[in-house]
């Protein structure tokens, strides 16, 4: 049995059941794509595959990450069922679960996820992981929530713009959360929230929402808000959406209620809804309303096919709703997110 | 001329060429008559047209009397027409970036171009691609009608063909609320049978390719492993086979056909190059190369159960090589190199394809373990506009130079 919540599972996409790694008394450590590692990954897959899985790749050609007990990957999309295949080619001695998650949230997809789930949690006790009794996951998934809630916080006071550190600083903790224990950084949290540093906020800062896939690096969060923008509203799985609390009430199996949870989150628009297609649209233009932003910013990283099919449906939906759209393609290093700035600039001015 | 009307006069105009000479196979000609004939009805079975994923079991589809059809057949269809770039121009107009797939692309085109027959409801499937599934969820979404998803489990297990087969059965239900026609028990035997007959001939057809040298010219089976699945379940798929396997049959004895010399086998990767392009003429005439294998013109699935047909049609998606790890696929391919005794592969590494180029390095690597060379070319299988032909034909004359003195220091 490992230590107490001391090995790292690794693992690379917001649908990654947490709770259930901490069960088995792992520490999830998500592998942001971030560093200065070289670009590699055309030697085992191919140079047009998205930026979050080659950049992922690269900290595994340049051994740029901790003692891992093991990975989760997740079959969200062709992009990272390649990274799982090319995985252990690159470090042959990793062990490697990979989650098979359905495209809908309909009753027989939950069951199917919740079967996954259910494997998974095979594979983490042959791993050398705790056997979990439903209670544990339960306790588990407490937790997460209680990350999740004191994350809300934070947000919030950003939000308002009076996080001291601003969006570069929920960032950093958004990073911490997915890479630290989580009694730890929930302890951490609840420190500062305790004495929190208050600033000022800047009342000229325009009003934005931003939602997308992968945007880890703090001073992307920094650059907009250097150009004059102040995100009031954000989906993204380096983000928010990986912080959603979980209804685990026990009225039905914890695997099951694990599975319709991590499904019916906010979606990442590899999933859909066949009752209503094309609905991620509908879901971007209200969220930027409730959170009252004047414009929308999408963020996508390069070669991103989800997001390539369903932006132009997202651009005419906002069209319709008058609120301006500004598309970033990035490669998940700040070098091309830089090049933004002044694009940013631009409409940050045109809301004002 | 309208889609419709170039359909018409293209089948009537095969017909014509295949009543010239009614005795013979004809294989070609029938082919692309099934295919002509498909874009006929298309275009004008009102109410009946469904637009699917790559990996719906059309034998079902088949036996409901649907024309039933995987959106990619359009992307490739455009380009073979000469009509792709118009087409791939309109997606970009309307904000399909050129990074995605061509033949989504093209679709997404045909749509704002008003080309796209409309669905009467559509049927998405997870497997092969990701953007595939996009793709027809946006089509259901622009022609406000009703969709369908099968999720396509990555592993073969018991549970895993049981859960898709439970989806087909409710797939079955879908498609009956929407017709109002519930699918006949005889039908679907029907087609299950005409299914299992094509196949057992499909398989005596890809055989004769294993013959050295092969009756088997570059351009004949052309998209045949991707686009039979269309027919299964009709008497079209037993036709258009059996008319390749009667050509080829007798190909040997005549000479007829056959690669003047073939110096060299290879095996092709993926899908063919849609528009009109020289790439085999080169390969055969410049340099004796016989593309003797398609990894998709491949049987990889035993014969259909009669009596649990779902389960079945279940099991033959699943274990499809483009569905779950790279390395289901990596087998496949190994085992068509050393049937088919290739002397190494091509791999159009279609621009906008993460599904299957996104493997590029792994299939690369994995052939070369089996000493099988692989050539990568930089293509998108749909979008002319990016083919440089100087460049790819310097690069495929330095491999066939290379695959030469392979030969030459074997012997």
């Amino acid at each position: 049995m490992p230590n107490q919540n001391t090995g790292y599972i690794g693992f690379t996409c917001a649908y990654t059941p947490l709770a259930l790694i901490h069960a088995a008394g792992y520490t999830p450590y998500r592998i942001l794509p971030l560093g200065d590692a070289p670009e590699r990954p055309g030697q085992v897959l191919n140079d047009n595959l998205c930026a979050h899985v080659k950049r992922t790749l690269d900290r595994a050609f340049d051994n740029d990450l901790p003692d891992l007990a093991g990975l989760v990957f997740v079959g969200s999309c062709d992009a990272m069922r390649r990274l799982a295949d090319a995985w252990p080619k690159v470090r042959p001695k990793d062990r490697i679960a990979l989650l098979d998650l359905p495209a809908t949230a309909d009753d027989s997809s939950i069951s199917f996820f919740s079967d996954e789930l259910s494997r998974l949690a095979d594979t983490l006790l042959q791993w050398g992981g705790r056997p979990m009794a439903d209670s544990d996951i339960k306790r588990s998934v407490g937790l997460y929530n209680s990350l999740s809630r004191l994350l809300e916080d934070f947000r919030s006071m950003h939000y308002r713009g009076s996080l001291d550190g601003g969006a570069a600083k929920l960032q950093d903790l958004y990073n911490k959360a997915s890479a630290s224990p989580v009694d730890e950084i929930i302890g951490l949290l609840e420190e500062e929230t305790a004495t929190p540093k208050i600033s000022d906020p800047n009342n000229s800062a325009v009003p934005v929402f931003l939602f997308g896939n992968v945007l880890p690096d703090p001073s992307a969060s920094a650059l907009f808000e250097s150009c004059g923008a102040n995100i009031v509203g954000e989906d993204l799985c380096t983000g928010s959406r990986v912080f959603q609390p979980l209804k685990v009430d026990g009225l039905e199996a914890p695997f099951r209620e694990l599975a319709a949870g991590l499904l019916g989150r906010s979606r990442c628009s590899r999933t859909l809804d066949a009752s209503r297609p094309g609905t991620i649209a509908e879901e971007v233009v209200a969220r930027a309303k409730e959170c009252g932003a004047r414009g929308v910013i999408a963020h996508t990283v390069k070669f991103c096919d989800p997001y390539f099919a369903r932006l132009p449906l997202i651009r005419q939906a906002l069209r319709d709703a008058e609120l301006p759209l500004l598309i970033i393609e990035g490669d998940c290093t700040m070098g091309s997110f830089g090049q933004q700035k002044t694009r940013i600039e631009a409409f940050v001015e045109m809301l004002r | 001329m309208s889609m419709h009307d170039f359909f018409v006069n293209r089948v009537s105009g095969i017909q014509a060429a295949i009543m010239e000479t009614p005795d013979r196979p004809n294989a070609n000609k029938k082919y692309a008559l099934e295919l002509s004939g498909l874009g006929q009805r298309l275009y004008s079975d009102s109410g009946k047209v469904v637009w699917s994923g790559i990996c719906t079991p059309f034998e079902v589809l088949n036996a409901m009397g649907l024309t039933a059809c995987f959106v990619e057949f359009m992307g490739g269809t455009v380009a073979s027409m000469g009509t792709g770039e118009m087409m791939l121009e309109a997606a970009e107009h309307a904000g399909y970036p050129a990074e995605m797939c061509g033949y989504h692309r093209a679709v997404m085109g045909a749509v704002s171009k008003g080309f796209m027959p409309e669905p009467a409801f559509l049927i998405g499937t997870t497997g092969f691609c990701t953007g595939g599934l996009s793709i027809i969820e946006m089509l259901a979404r622009e022609y406000h009608k009703d969709l369908f998803v099968l999720h396509v489990p990555q592993d073969y297990t018991h549970e895993n063909v049981h859960y898709l087969a439970y989806q087909i059965r409710r797939m079955v239900d879908f498609i009956g609320d929407h017709t109002g026609e519930r699918l006949e028990r005889q039908k679907l035997a029907e087609a299950i049978d005409l299914s299992n007959r094509a196949r057992d001939i499909m398989v005596e057809v890809y055989k004769l390719g294993h013959s050295v040298p092969t009756p088997i010219r570059g351009k004949d089976l052309r998209n045949f492993g991707i686009l039979m699945p269309l027919f299964l379940g009709t008497e079209a798929a037993i036709d258009v086979a059996r008319a390749f396997r009667d050509e080829f049959m007798t190909r040997p004895a005549t000479g007829e056909s056959r690669v003047s010399e073939e110096r060299l086998r290879l095996m092709w990767l993926q899908t063919r190059i849609q528009f009109n392009n020289p790439v085999i003429d080169w390969l055969e005439n410049q340099f004796g190369a016989a593309v003797v294998a398609d990894e998709l013109n491949y049987v990889h699935w035993s014969p259909l159960d009669p009596d649990d047909p779902f389960t079945s049609l279940a099991r033959r998606i699943i274990t499809h090589g483009f569905n779950g790890p790279t390395k289901q696929r990596i087998n496949i391919l190994k085992k068509l190199a050393k049937e088919y005794r290739v002397d190494g592969a091509i791999n159009p590494c279609h621009w906008g394809c993460r599904q299957g180029t996104g493997a590029r390095g792994l299939v690369y690597e994995a052939l070369k373990e089996i000493d099988v060379p692989v050539i990568n070319l930089d293509v998108d299988c749909v979008d002319s506009r990016n083919f440089a032909e100087g460049q790819l034909k310097t690069r495929i004359e330095a491999f066939a130079e290379v695959l030469e003195s392979r030969r030459r220091s074997a012997c």
